[in-house]
């Protein structure tokens, strides 16, 4: 098994320790950073991804190895300097104002950066004008909406409007959730995604920014 | 053991344990509340507190004296005055209520949708009729229909004015809970009028880990003032927001409850208190919170024992209720199971009648069906008297049965005891034939035809007219100041 091979098995089984330790054998062997990148550790993520899709895995398991796959990817962030930003694309989300339930929007959080999203996560009772903000200053593709009431839902469809009146809204894909929201209702208030879960939302992203 | 049969799930060591574990919490530890006047109000009575931080740490004396406070019997009343709820239940059964916070409807048509004002009319007809649901909460009514910072005072409007049982209310916004209390107290001719016979109760949630957002500590607060019976409640996830063991989870719910008793009762010593956790998972695959998770269901009944026999404090979980979407076989032994569980544990509150989806939608049908299932279950809760007479033992000694004229169909025992068993209302016993012959009705259909025969018999309870106009009126004041444009 190549030593590439060997460091995407560590990401699949989230063996933290011997990723670094394996990244490291590889550095001293002079691999190429970016080879380490994505035929090592990114493979690895990958599998973890689809065996999750599959039902194979529970979450946990996608949390770990997405740690193992970051733990690597640290080592050779000074080697990707140039390269910049190593993550596929960027999310701001948020729970919208007045509601301040956030299961479901960290877990969406967690997903998304399991699948090397950078994440911007604002919190709960988020209003409008803090969404528009971070548009602005970190330039994500995709923004994600959180509601878990039914009171708080028509907080997503006037954040859409606020978005539209701020000149944003064409900057960015709007992704709704939440336990009370529906594929209905994202089409009523013009949301481009309404995800069912956390890992819906991770893979609906995933597939946007590398595939548009 | 007739009059309340009930089992353990925790040896004394381990509820003393708990006990002295969730008591370390609240001092060494504390909680996070975001709520100024009750913060300082805590501290003037001992409590550590930063009001920078807005954290605060109880005192061991602190704590003892407030559970010393707790009412040991209380009576939650009714707007009518025929469902009053004596605490503890004087025949030893537990009290049973309809979901509270789900936004869906599921018509008797089997049309979902969220829950419209309508509807909160016709689920009070029903709940009103249903003889074994004690009380009812407020169906989280959509915003479309009424304006979205009201949601809670137009649906409590409703619920004042068309329930005959007593209310559990769920506010929304910290600013519309005065209001609500207002409302109240309008349906039963003032403040003092309901300090002395609450027709309603408050719901107050901690967010995991032991942190009261302002509404909530509001809640607290007025409801404290002003003498309102008070159900504070945990929410946990299991994996989510708190320990991922259903016991570690038990344990963190049961903390955030006993914080806010605590400060409940050093605010209002004797105000009426039910420790309310109501617990639920995440499942590791899909992510869905669920509710009938079998190891939840064991820590249900770890945090009622913890309350009612840890401290003597009533205590109220789920009764009823399922991860299922639809009204099929995982549905019904999801909750039989968890009520044959819940109803030999010590609560004295089972809840969630109505409701499928984990608590996101309430139906009319299932909602008479859970009446049925809520009276077999209170039945097993109350056991069977075991002595000479129930046994038929005078008969079966003197040899009676040995008579061929003898039948125990015409025996003096079965003349004083036939009337006894349990008869749900709408389960068939009949033969195939008369089956057929009547229509092959399922249990479905039989809840169907009792909707039907309860709407049509119309309202069985409206609030007088004055002081339905007075609840009006505390409702416009209401709507004037929490209505923003």
């Amino acid at each position: 098994m190549s030593i590439l091979n060997e460091i995407s098995e560590l990401v699949i089984k989230g063996d933290i320790a011997n990723v670094k330790a394996k990244v490291s054998e590889a550095m001293e062997q002079k691999v190429d950073a970016s080879s380490i990148l994505n035929d090592g550790l990114m493979p690895g993520i990958n599998e973890i991804g689809d065996r999750f899709a599959k039902g194979q895995v529970f979450v946990p398991n996608v949390l770990l190895s997405a740690k193992a796959m970051n733990a690597g990817v640290e080592l050779i962030q000074p080697l990707l300097a140039s390269a910049g930003d190593t993550t596929i694309g960027t999310a701001v989300i948020g729970t919208v104002k007045g509601d301040l339930h956030d299961i479901g929007k960290n877990l969406v959080g967690l997903m998304m950066k399991s699948v090397n999203m950078k994440v911007i996560d604002l919190g709960a009772n988020v209003p409008g004008e803090k969404f528009i903000e971070a548009i602005k200053e970190y330039n994500p593709q995709i923004v994600g909406l959180s509601a878990l009431l039914t009171t708080t839902m028509n907080e997503q469809a006037h954040i859409i409007e606020q978005f539209k009146e701020a000149g944003v809204r064409d900057k960015v894909k709007v992704m709704i959730g939440g336990a009370p929201v529906t594929q209905m209702w994202a089409d009523k208030i013009g949301a481009d995604a309404f995800t069912t879960d956390a890992a819906e939302a991770s893979r609906w992203a995933k597939q946007y920014v590398t595939k548009g | 053991m007739v009059g309340r049969v009930k089992f353990n799930v925790m040896s004394d060591a381990e509820l003393a344990h708990m006990k002295n574990r969730m008591e370390q919490l609240l001092i060494e530890r504390g909680i996070h509340l975001d709520h100024d006047e009750l913060l300082k109000e805590l501290a003037d009575m001992g409590c550590q507190v930063n009001m920078e931080t807005k954290d605060l740490k109880f005192t061991k004396e602190l704590i003892d004296k407030a559970v010393a406070a707790v009412p040991k019997t209380f009576t939650l009343y009714s707007p009518s005055g025929k469902y009053d709820l004596e605490f503890p239940h004087p025949e030893g059964k537990f009290y049973t209520r309809t979901n509270t916070g789900a936004p869906n409807y599921r018509t008797v048509d089997d049309e979902t949708h969220y829950v419209k004002l309508e509807e909160v009319d016709e689920w009070y007809r029903l709940t009103n009729a249903m003889e074994n649901v004690d009380y009812v909460t407020l169906p989280s009514t959509s915003g479309e229909y009424v304006p979205g910072d009201a949601v809670d005072v137009y649906t409590l409007e409703k619920a004042l004015k068309h329930s005959a049982k007593h209310i559990w209310i769920q506010p929304y916004e910290a600013d519309n809970v005065q209001h609500l209390i207002d409302m109240a107290a309008a349906a039963v001719g003032g403040a003092e009028e309901l300090r002395k016979r609450p027709i309603v109760s408050f719901i107050a949630c901690g967010v995991p880990s032991l942190t009261f957002k302002h509404m909530d500590a509001e809640v607290l607060y007025r409801c404290a003032k002003a003498g309102v019976p008070v159900q504070p409640c945990s929410l946990p996830t299991a994996g989510a927001n708190t320990p991922v063991t259903a016991q570690g989870t038990a344990f963190i719910a049961s903390a955030e409850v006993f914080a806010q008793i605590v400060i409940l009762e050093l605010l209002c010593p004797g105000l009426p208190v039910i420790a309310t956790t109501l617990l639920f998972s995440m499942d590791m695959q899909s992510t869905y919170t669920l509710q009938s998770n079998t190891e939840i269901t064991i820590a249900r009944l770890i945090a009622m024992e913890l309350f009612e026999r840890g401290y003597n404090i009533r205590a109220h979980s789920y009764g009823t209720g399922t991860d299922s979407l639809t009204m099929d076989a995982q549905n019904f032994i999801e909750r039989t199971n968890l009520i044959d569980a819940m109803a030999l544990s010590e609560a004295s509150v089972l809840g969630g009648a109505g409701q499928l989806e984990t608590a996101k939608t309430i139906s009319p049908i299932q909602l008479i069906i859970d009446n049925e299932i809520f009276g077999i279950a209170q039945r097993i809760r109350r056991g069977l008297a075991v002595d000479d007479e129930t046994l038929d033992w005078d008969e079966l000694i003197a040899g009676l049965d040995r008579d061929p004229a003898f039948s125990f169909l015409m025996s003096e025992h079965t003349f004083r005891h036939y009337e006894e068993p349990h008869r749900p209302d709408m389960f068939n016993r009949d033969g195939v034939a008369r089956w057929e012959m009547n229509g092959k009705k399922t249990l479905t259909d039989m809840a169907r035809e009792k909707f039907d025969a309860i709407m049509a018999a119309g309202d069985t309870y409206t609030l007088a007219p004055d002081k339905a106009a007075a609840v009006e009126e505390a409702l416009k004041k209401a709507h004037a100041a929490l209505v923003k444009d």
